[in-house]
């Protein structure tokens, strides 16, 4: 008896454990992420992804972190290496999930950190890339906030060159931050990032 | 009772999860500590980031054998086996990621253009935004140094070297007619429209070893993996009509273009130098349809193009003007695959097939040929590692050339030949550093027509001086077999194949938007052919003891960056070459090499006119030609040669371009060269004739429209 006791509870505790472990290791990253230790917390996103092969989270915050990193370099070989970092990670959860809104989000985000890099090079064959993925992941999730904000912004940014008129598109932003406060992430660890940058986004609009 | 359980959970959790430490410290190469590099066990949550002193120290409740991951952005990743239970303080060194940005590349002999390419020297959009090229490729490269002008002829003359002596190769395959037909003294263009390309490499020399029959040059075109979007291209201009459909599904794509081009209404208007019986007419299109698989690209590529004229030269040899009427269709085709399979294996391969038929009337006289030419290509490619690569390869060249002669109530003259041509070649790549890197390999082919065996190395290397500037070096044994105009005269002769060994040493210096490239070479040609006659022809005498050297300088310098809004680049080529080939008496000049060549291309954006404006300056010095009338051989010189010309983009919404060019601003007077009378006339004097351009300008008025549902998209590219 005491032996099934002691089975059960080793069962049990080595399961909460590893259930335990997830939780405390994304957060712990999310904690380095917040304190501005960016490359650790790629790193810890990048242990957590190297466990839980089956979950599309840690590699797609490995992704995010370096590419907003990039977003704040001057660096150019820099930015070179953390946008390749970005890419490789989210290219393993790409390979897994064709039907992930976010994942196309994120692609789009890395493509434009290029455009940012290199305008003339690069503007002229991502941009429509960007416009293909946008589209894609509003097929997807329409409803989805970030996918709503990230493809207005794009277009906004592009407004410069295109001239084409920002007033439909800042009504997207509006519209996606009424999704963002009835969007339910499904996880904890789920994105939920966008508010603010749309708020302040709208705020350029008027 | 509880507290017991509680104890003995806890006893046991301890002990099967028992924890092993593992500590050391994360070096570079140079033995410096590496600080952040993530130290971990794969499958695990277990590891670390290094401290600043490179150390790392992290417990693991796994046991025996485990793979230890390190990664660090600048680095190569390592994945080693280790035994947890018995891993302090080792010491791990890291490898410098050989693929970074800031590694070498060998670059000698090679100009990029491209999106790929860490070292471009030219941009994709420059093709079509260079004031004078007129959308044309070659015309474009002709502002890169190592290129001479040829007014006359259109084509690419590289380095001394005829302009025959340059390969073109679309997706790896060759092209065995890459030019439009054309007549003497009327310059021709390339074949290919500009927008289905992503990537140009133009080689000067030194180049692979997967390259072949080539002498002085190579052109590799690569066909874009994936247009960017569905869309509708319309062009209306001065000399014709374009229009091209791309459409796009799930995993393939298509993308089709036709062009009409007539010059008839716009020789009406503008004055020519030139008697024409009918203006030039062409009827041309290409498509390219691509197919992704999981992990490979299928490309099919055909181009179609029909063209003709009729025009009256003026010549010495007779009284009345020469009439030559001229019809020629091409057909060209490509089918390539390149795909990786296994660990690390890359295969490339494919087959063309080119169709060409001349018709050519001269006065009563006819000329017809037809060239059959394929080539069908395998390459293999193996990567140990980042810092390893072993390609090789085989090459299979099949040509058919027939031609008759036929002159007005006399004989039928019949030449031409068939030649088969098998290579192979093998070549390695290696990374000794992020500094050094090696590039070795040789070619060996097989000639049935000439009977010949050829082996020919080829070796370059790269090293790097300081970031941002490197030095490369590159030898290379180069064959080719000789011209048609001599070749398909096989039946009275047994010729052999042309030779030359290049020589280059490369300076680069690369920084944001900033180029710079210095180019010295020596060139060693040998096995030329030459013949006795005025002209080439099949009794005449031939022999291949003809010989030459080229040598020079060629500088480039870009800057996109010091002046906001301005882009702009100089190309200078300075060259001394010398031969002895054709029917030349001894060592000479040739009439196409002006020793020095000189580019400047610009381009301004002005964002309130919504406009780009460019100038494109080349100057060339004098070239030689030769005077019967004086005793020494090929002494004469033409002036210098200079045109100025200018471009205007306007946009008028980000859909609609208007575009305006004009060549030879500034009118001057060019004069290529002299044709001289065959004899002399009463008093013993030869009568010459300049050679001119065929107009004074060219003026040329376009207005494109780009219909799609992404309204940024534009064919301003395709200026």
């Amino acid at each position: 008896m005491a032996k099934i006791i002691i089975t059960i509870a080793l069962f049990i505790s080595s399961f909460l454990s590893a259930q335990g472990q997830y939780e405390q290791g994304m957060g712990k990253a999310f904690g380095l992420w917040k304190e501005g230790k960016n490359a650790e917390a790629s790193d810890l996103f990048e242990r957590i992804a190297s466990a839980e092969k089956l979950n599309w989270l840690p590699n797609y915050y490995v992704a995010l972190v370096n590419t907003t990193t990039a977003f704040g370099t001057k660096d150019k070989e820099k930015i070179n290496l953390l946008l390749t970092k970005a890419q490789n990670a989210l290219d393993v959860e790409m390979a897994k999930y064709q039907n992930n809104a976010e994942l196309y989000v994120m692609q789009a985000m890395i493509n434009t950190a290029w455009i940012v890099y290199d305008p003339m090079t690069n503007g002229m064959k991502l941009s429509p890339k960007n416009m293909e993925l946008y589209a894609k992941a509003e097929a997807i999730a329409p409803e989805n906030p970030r996918v709503v904000f990230s493809k207005a912004e794009f277009q906004i940014n592009g407004a410069k060159w295109t001239g084409i008129d920002t007033k439909p598109l800042c009504a997207q932003i509006e519209k996606a931050i009424g999704l963002f406060a009835t969007f339910k992430p499904e996880s904890a660890f789920s994105p939920k990032w966008g508010l603010d940058r749309a708020t302040e986004a709208l705020k350029n609009c008027k | 009772m509880k507290s017991i359980f509680t104890l003995i959970i806890l006893l046991f959790t301890t002990t099967i999860f028992s924890q092993n430490s593992l500590s050391g410290t994360i070096v570079d190469e140079k033995g410096n500590p590496v600080t952040g590099a993530n130290v971990f066990i794969e499958g695990t949550y277990d590891g670390t980031s290094s401290t600043e002193n490179g150390e790392f120290n992290f417990t693991t409740t796994t046991s025996g054998k485990q793979i230890l991951v390190v990664s660090f952005l600048i680095f190569e990743t390592l994945k080693t086996v280790i035994d947890v239970t018995d891993f302090k303080n080792k010491t791990i060194k890291l490898r410098e990621n050989v693929t970074s940005l800031d590694a070498v590349v060998v670059t000698a002999g090679t100009l990029e253009a491209g999106d790929k390419s860490r070292v471009s020297v030219l941009k994709p959009l420059d093709i079509v935004t260079t004031a004078g090229s007129a959308g044309n490729i070659i015309a474009a490269l002709q502002t890169l140094p190592g290129t001479q002008s040829v007014g006359e002829d259109g084509r690419l003359f590289v380095r001394g070297g005829e302009a025959n002596e340059t390969q073109t190769f679309v997706d790896g395959i060759r092209v065995a007619q890459p030019y439009g037909a054309s007549t003497q003294n009327l310059p021709t263009r390339g074949r290919f429209s500009p927008f289905l390309f992503s990537g140009i490499s133009f080689s000067t020399g030194g180049y692979s070893a997967e390259y072949g029959e080539a002498l002085s040059s190579v052109l590799i075109l690569n066909t874009q993996d994936e247009p960017d979007q569905n869309k509708t291209d319309i062009a209306l201009m001065t000399v014709g009509l374009g229009i091209g459909n791309t459409q796009k599904w799930n995993k393939s794509s298509l993308s089709v273009n036709a062009n009409y081009i007539n010059l008839a209404p716009y020789q009406a208007v503008i004055p020519q130098n030139v008697d024409w019986n009918s203006p030039f007419q062409s009827l041309s299109g290409e498509s390219v349809y691509r197919y992704n698989f999981n992990t490979g690209i299928l490309k099919f590529y055909a181009a179609f193009d029909s063209s003709k004229f009729d025009i009256n030269q003026e010549n010495f040899n007779s009284l009345a003007k020469t009439r030559v009427n001229l019809n020629n269709t091409n057909f060209y085709m490509n089918t390539s695959y390149k795909g990786n399979f296994g660990n690390n294996w890359q295969l490339t391969s494919g087959l063309s097939y080119g169709n060409s038929q001349n018709k050519i009337g001269i006065d009563l006289n006819d000329v017809k040929n037809t060239e059959n030419a394929a080539h069908l290509k395998l390459k293999l490619k193996k990567s140990f590692s980042e810092r390893l690569k072993l390609s090789f390869g085989a090459d299979y060249f099949a040509t058919q050339f027939d031609e008759n002669y036929n002159e007005y109530l006399g004989t039928t003259n019949t030449s031409g030949y068939n030649s088969n041509i098998a290579a192979v070649y093998t070549e390695m790549d290696i990374f000794f550093s992020k500094k050094l890197a090696v590039k070795a390999g040789f070619r060996a082919s097989n000639n049935d027509l000439l009977k010949e065996n050829t082996l020919s190395p080829r070796i370059s290397l790269a090293y790097k001086i300081v970031k941002n500037s490197q030095f490369s070096l590159a030898y290379g044994d180069f064959t080719q077999t000789p011209n048609v105009d001599y070749i398909k005269y096989s039946k009275f002769h047994q010729f052999e194949s042309e030779k030359a060994s290049h020589y280059i040493l490369n300076f680069q210096y690369n920084k944001e938007g900033k180029t710079f490239r210095a180019e010295a070479y020596y060139k060693d040609y040998s096995n030329l052919v030459k013949y006795d006659t005025q002209i080439a022809q099949y009794n005449s005498v031939y022999n291949n003891n003809g010989l030459g050297y080229a040598k020079g300088l060629d500088l480039f310098w870009r800057d996109g960056k010091s002046i906001k809004n301005l882009e702009y680049w100089i190309s200078y080529s300075y060259i001394d070459t010398k031969r002895d080939y054709k029917n030349f008496p001894t060592q000479a000049t040739p009439n196409f090499v002006a020793n020095n060549n000189l580019s400047v291309v610009t381009k301004y954006w002005i964002s309130d006119w919504k406009s780009q404006i460019g100038f494109t300056n080349s100057y060339s010095s004098g070239r030689p030609y030769n005077n019967p009338n004086e005793v020494t051989f090929m002494n004469g010189k033409t002036k210098s040669y200079s045109n100025l010309s200018f471009n205007w983009a306007y946009l008028l919404t980000t859909q609609k371009i208007l575009y305006f060019s004009v060549s030879n601003i500034l009118g001057t007077q060019n004069v290529f060269g002299y044709d001289y009378a065959k004899n002399p006339d009463e008093t013993g004097y030869y009568n010459r004739k300049e050679i001119t351009p065929t107009a004074d300008r060219f003026f040329f008025v376009g207005f494109f429209w780009t219909i799609s549902q992404n309204k940024k998209d534009n064919q301003l590219k395709n200026l």
